[in-house]
């Protein structure tokens, strides 16, 4: 082939391939055609192999004239490649107008816990960062655990203020959490810092501010040297730590039979700010955490050697707390089993894309 | 209890111009909580006495009637008047024209119901007497009428201290108790209790009466007199005010005397006829006895009832209430006064089974100091003197105190104190703060010895905690600086049963979205009922908060149905489950047990299945999450009266080997009993053994290896009869052993026109490689017919 027909070849093939290039939607089709001009065996990848039949003078000004024209045809082809990547990309987005952006998501069914375990899991994690350990205890106890072991003697008046169930088994439903006390001194003795949240009962009358059934953490600190100002301030960290925010306390003399000293705590009342209203009964205060130095007796009968160590016991109302906490009115939803009053209204059906309630 | 600030002022000199409030708070911080404070504005201006010299009906007015009244210097007035009762002869509180109080609208000279009415016969209530309602109030004789009447006696503050918070101290139910820690709070002086003195007691006239006490420990003390002299008439004014501020209602001189006594001193008191009372016993009735007691009533005894008895006769029950026969009567001349001391627990009881709550039984609950017995005797005459001017002492003090109580001496170690309050505490400072209340220090070394008074000693303070605290409250906790402790750290196991029971709530809360419930510990029988199940036998509780709600539940899953019946008006489709404990009184040992329930609800015809294998598929992954172990469900029978266990599609939940609970769905005519709409929804449960379950040894799950050489997955499908169960296949499929099996994995089940009736396919992929080299093509061979062998042996239709 003479360098003319060579010449006019490339322009056939050029011209071709802007032709075909120019109809191309799909960059497949532009890949196959760039393999069949350039590939090794394409039309004009091909023409590389012939170089060798040239005589040696024209060799140069063939490779360099191919080389040329394959570059040529590349750029034709990449040129469209990037105009149809382009295109597809403007097309895309074009094809996402459609689409409202605004819609809400498709939401996953939500679960929940109970309000209640809600506020244990929180003060669980307040004590926990303290270093103490969580523990369990039975809701049917013994009339020892619930009673003796905590110094209330079967004649003693706090068995009456105490209204308790009673099992036909002589057993009886805790009335506080307070067995506990006994339960994990005598399990780990002395140091010690536990706290037990659970399930007590009381017989009594259900109305709204009152449940047969309902929650307590009790919390109890044995170790040396442990004194009333160590409990004050672990009072008020616990509460600091729940009502997120710095709580004014009161402390006053308490009466409960397995404490001695014991003390009531009072917070200041969040709604009237100490004012006085219903609320808190127009004291200003709102009586929150029952506490005191554990009793003697308690703990000699935990098996503590009272002469080396003291401590501290508190049980704070979980249920109240989260009345409190998520301004729960009646208490009787939360064993109602009605899921209404205890999910909150997102967690309830499609989302909430207008709300006028409170 | 109310106190009131009027009667405190005769125990402590008040600054005129105190801070009641300020005074409450501190006493609410040192002693006990103060509920309420009030202040009484009675206002009173112009107020006197009058006589009533006559009354007449009102004409066409039957409440009222009209009442002629001297009021002073012979002048008479007519009023009309709505008070029930007016014996002629008496003086009242009287408003004249002009005259005021708070209460009331101005007074003046009216025409009431046709007649001129002057001034006004006030009621109690208007006067700060709140029990008399319309009632007038009633002078003592000697009080003239036109008399004015001090209007400083009208008014008061009340403090209202929190029954509650001193039932462990019976001091603090009287006045004077109440004077002595205000005393201490104010550092102001405490005067001596006034009464009259003993030698004066021990020298009435005329014969000792006989007291004879069966059981000291029941009955500690009892003293009494007898007096003449103390004829029916109404008290002074101003010891009717104080007992009708503080919630009392007057009723006559001698009552409310003993009513006083009880309110200022704490202790209780009774008063007989002498002439059918001239001696006491005190023993147990007869069982079965009857005696009708002061209010009427007839009450049946045991023989374990305290009573006091005159020659065998009961006349009272001891520390509650009074008889009716030996009652004073307007013809009594002649009285037997006693008061008692009586073991608490034994008063306490008495009154808890007769229904009888009465003031003395609430302080003798308290365990009253036995000093009382006698101080109360002598506080009486020192009242009654100016009351009565006939009074006389007809007998010596007769006092039966057969055991008296040890004096109590409480050592407590210094080190111990300033231990306890976090501060360092002196012997001279502690002895300070608590000798106004009667403490004395004896010893003030590194053990301190604390004389404790004869009113804390009966069951407030006895050891050395009870020092701490009086010192500590005294100190003032808000004078305590909060101090973290310091701790000595120390391991302690996990509670796993907790942890596990807040990692369940949180897994099935989060991913599978179930909502917690809390139901209650016991079964409602009208619902058991509805759902057909007898429970058999459980625990039971003695005294029930309704009927039918006496047995303890072994499941949680009436509770859980009942909360699906409850929600299904409100929600198309919900997920719930509840943590709770449950009880097996089978069980030999612990009868306890602690279950997590789960229930899965949708309405929809044919939602059922879908919703089980749905829930089994939580399961199977909460398996393995939580305990690295496969979780399997076998084929087992439906239990007996458990009716939420379907006949055929009850499975036993495996974790690992080991069985820890059951799951099911609920079949048509249950959900149809449970509520009529619950016919088209499914409903899928699973109950299962939290206890169980936090026994498991920990898995852990080795991570981190990638196969070093490729694997080959190769699909079978099994055509099988649509009886076989899918455990049974996986049973036989288990059998097969080859070396280069590294697992099978289910990947579906299909039914349909394709496989033919009767039939289902079940799609499995096999997993086959090798640790050290990679498979070529005759390996694959080799196992393939190796399995398919198997696989035919097992009598499987297989399609690759
Ligand atoms: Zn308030």
């Amino acid at each position: 082939m003479d360098l003319e027909t060579l010449n006019q070849q490339i322009a056939e093939i050029e011209a071709d391939v802007a032709k075909k290039v120019g109809d191309m939607q799909a960059v497949d089709a532009l890949r196959s055609l760039d393999t069949s001009i350039l590939g090794k065996k394409g039309t004009l990848g091909s023409l590389i192999g012939g170089i060798k039949d040239y005589p040696p003078a024209q060799k140069g000004q063939v490779g360099q004239t191919i080389n040329a024209a394959k570059k040529r045809v590349k750029a034709i082809i990449d040129a469209r490649h990037a105009a149809l990547k382009q295109a597809a990309v403007s097309a895309d987005s074009a094809g996402a107008m459609a689409h409202d952006p605004t819609l809400p998501g498709d939401r996953p069914t939500m679960g929940s816990v109970h309000p209640v375990t809600a506020v244990q899991w929180e003060v669980e994690r307040i004590f926990e960062r303290l270093g103490f350990t969580v523990e369990a205890g039975p809701e049917m106890e013994s009339e020892y655990h619930n009673f003796e072991a905590l110094n209330i003697p079967a004649s003693h008046p706090a068995r009456d203020m105490q209204d308790t169930f009673w099992l036909t088994n002589g057993s009886v439903l805790r009335t506080h959490t307070s067995p506990v006390q006994h339960r994990s001194m005598k399990k780990f003795g002395a140091p010690l810092r536990v706290i037990a949240p659970g399930r007590c009962f009381r017989y009594e009358t259900i109305d709204a501010s009152h449940e047969n059934t309902f929650h307590q953490v009790e919390g109890l600190l044995i170790d040396k040297d442990i004194s009333i100002a160590n409990l004050i301030a672990m009072a008020k960290t616990l509460l600091n730590e729940v009502m997120n925010r710095e709580v004014k306390v009161r402390v006053r003399p308490g009466f409960f039979p397995f404490v001695e000293p014991g003390i009531e705590l009072d917070m200041n009342c969040e709604i009237c700010d100490g004012a006085g209203c219903a609320t808190c009964k127009r004291s200003g205060w709102i009586e929150v955490l029952p506490a005191g130095m554990v009793h003697p007796k308690v703990l000699e009968a935990g098996g503590i050697d009272t002469e080396v160590y003291t401590g501290f016991a508190f049980g704070l109302g979980l249920t109240r707390l989260a009345m409190m906490k998520y301004g729960i009115r009646d208490i009787r939803v939360l064993n109602s089993g009605d899921l209404r009053p205890i999910v909150g209204r997102e967690r309830q059906g499609g989302a909430v894309i207008v709300s006028r309630e409170p | 209890m109310l106190i009131s600030l009027n009667w405190m002022r005769d125990f402590v000199d008040l600054p005129e111009a105190i801070d009641v409030h300020a005074l409450a708070e501190k006493f609410t911080c040192t002693t006990a909580e103060v509920e309420t404070v009030e202040h009484l504005k009675v206002d009173a201006r112009g107020l006197i006495a009058a006589r009533v010299v006559s009354v007449a009906d009102v004409p066409n007015a039957p409440h009222m009637r009209l009442a002629e009244l001297e009021v002073g210097a012979g002048a008479t007035v007519q009023t009309v008047t709505v008070a029930p009762v007016l014996p002629v002869g008496l003086s009242v509180v009287y408003a004249p024209p002009g005259a005021s109080v708070a209460a009331l609208s101005k007074i003046g000279t009216t025409e009431v119901a046709g007649q001129q009415s002057c001034g006004m016969i006030l009621p109690g209530d208007a006067i700060g007497v709140p029990m008399a309602i319309k009632e007038a109030i009633f002078l003592a004789p000697d009080v003239t009428p036109g008399q004015s009447l001090p209007p400083e006696w009208f008014d008061d503050w009340l403090i209202e201290v929190d029954n509650k918070s001193i039932t462990h101290r019976p001091d603090l139910w009287g006045h004077y108790g109440i004077a002595r820690e205000i005393a201490a709070i104010t550092k102001l002086p405490l005067r001596p209790y006034p009464v009259a003195p003993l030698d004066e007691l021990q020298a009435g006239s005329g014969r000792e009466f006989k007291i004879e006490i069966t059981d000291p420990e029941a009955c500690r003390r009892y003293s009494g007199i007898v007096v003449t002299g103390v004829p029916t008439q109404p008290a002074p004014l101003w010891m009717q005010l104080r007992l009708g501020h503080v919630g009392m209602r007057p009723i006559s001189g001698l009552v409310d005397l003993t009513n006083y006594i009880m309110a200022d001193l704490g202790q209780p008191m009774h008063a007989f006829d002498a002439d059918r009372v001239d001696c006491i016993e005190v023993g147990c009735a007869k069982r079965g006895a009857k005696f009708k007691t002061l209010d009427g009533f007839e009450r049946a005894l045991t023989d374990e009832t305290l009573m006091i008895q005159c020659r065998g006769v009961d006349v009272a029950i001891a520390g509650v209430m009074g008889g009716l026969d030996a009652e004073v009567a307007r013809d009594t001349t002649s009285l037997l006064l006693e008061s008692a001391n009586f073991e608490p627990s034994i008063v306490r009881r008495t009154a808890t089974r007769l229904g009888l709550r009465t003031d003395a039984s609430a302080r003798f609950e308290k365990s009253l100091d036995p000093k009382n017995t006698v101080l109360a005797i002598q506080r009486f005459v020192e009242l009654a003197k100016p009351m009565y001017p006939n009074l006389k002492l007809t007998s010596p003090l007769a006092d039966c105190y057969p055991a008296p109580l040890p004096k109590v001496t409480v050592s407590v170690k210094a080190k111990h104190v300033s231990r306890a309050i976090g501060r360092e505490v002196t012997a001279d400072e502690a002895g300070a703060l608590l000798a106004p209340l009667g403490f004395t220090l004896n010893d003030s070394g590194d053990v301190w010895t604390f004389d404790v008074p004869s009113y804390r000693a009966t069951n407030d303070v006895s050891i050395e905690a009870d020092m701490i605290e009086e010192i500590a409250r005294c100190i003032g906790y808000d004078t305590i600086e909060p101090t973290m402790p310091q701790v000595s750290l120390r391991r302690v196991a996990p509670h796993r049963l907790h942890d596990l029971e807040n990692a369940a709530l949180r897994h099935w809360s989060n991913g599978p979205g179930f909502r917690e419930i809390q139901a209650y510990l016991w079964y409602n029988s009208e619902w058991i009922v509805q759902l057909g199940y007898d429970p058999g036998a459980c625990l039971e509780l003695r005294n029930p908060a309704a009927d039918g709600l006496h047995r303890l539940r072994h499941t949680l899953m009436p509770g859980l149905l009942g909360a699906v019946r409850k929600n299904r008006f409100h929600f198309p489709a919900f997920s719930i489950m509840e943590v709770g404990t449950v009880f097996d009184p089978a069980s030999k040992d612990d009868v306890s047990r602690r279950h997590l329930g789960l229930v899965m609800a949708r309405r929809g015809k044919k939602s059922e299945d879908a919703l089980f294998t749905e829930l089994k598929g939580y399961i199977e992954a909460w398996s393995w999450q939580a305990f690295a172990r496969p979780a399997g469900f076998s084929t087992v029978e439906a239990c007996a009266g458990r009716a939420w266990e379907h006949a055929h599609q009850t499975v036993a939940i495996r974790v690992g080997d080991v069985e820890v609970g059951r799951a099911s769905v609920v079949d048509l005519s249950l959900r149809q009993a449970m509520d009529e709409h619950l016919g088209a929804w499914g409903i899928a449960w699973a109950e299962m053994r939290l206890d169980v379950l936090a026994d498991l040894d920990p898995v852990i799950e080795p991570l981190g290896r990638i196969p070093g050489h490729p694997r080959v997955e190769l699909d079978y499908s099994l055509l099988v009869d649509s009886q076989v169960r899918f455990a049974e296949v996986v049973s036989q499929l288990d059998r097969f052993k080859n070396d280069l099996l590294k697992q099978i994995r289910f990947v579906g089940s299909y039914e349909g026109k394709s496989v033919g009736a009767g039939k289902r396919s079940l799609t499995f992929k096999t997993v086959i490689g090798c640790e050290d080299r990679t498979l070529v093509d005759d390996d694959t061979t080799e196992f393939c017919t190796a399995f398919e062998k198997h696989l035919a042996g097992c009598g499987f239709d297989v399609r690759r």
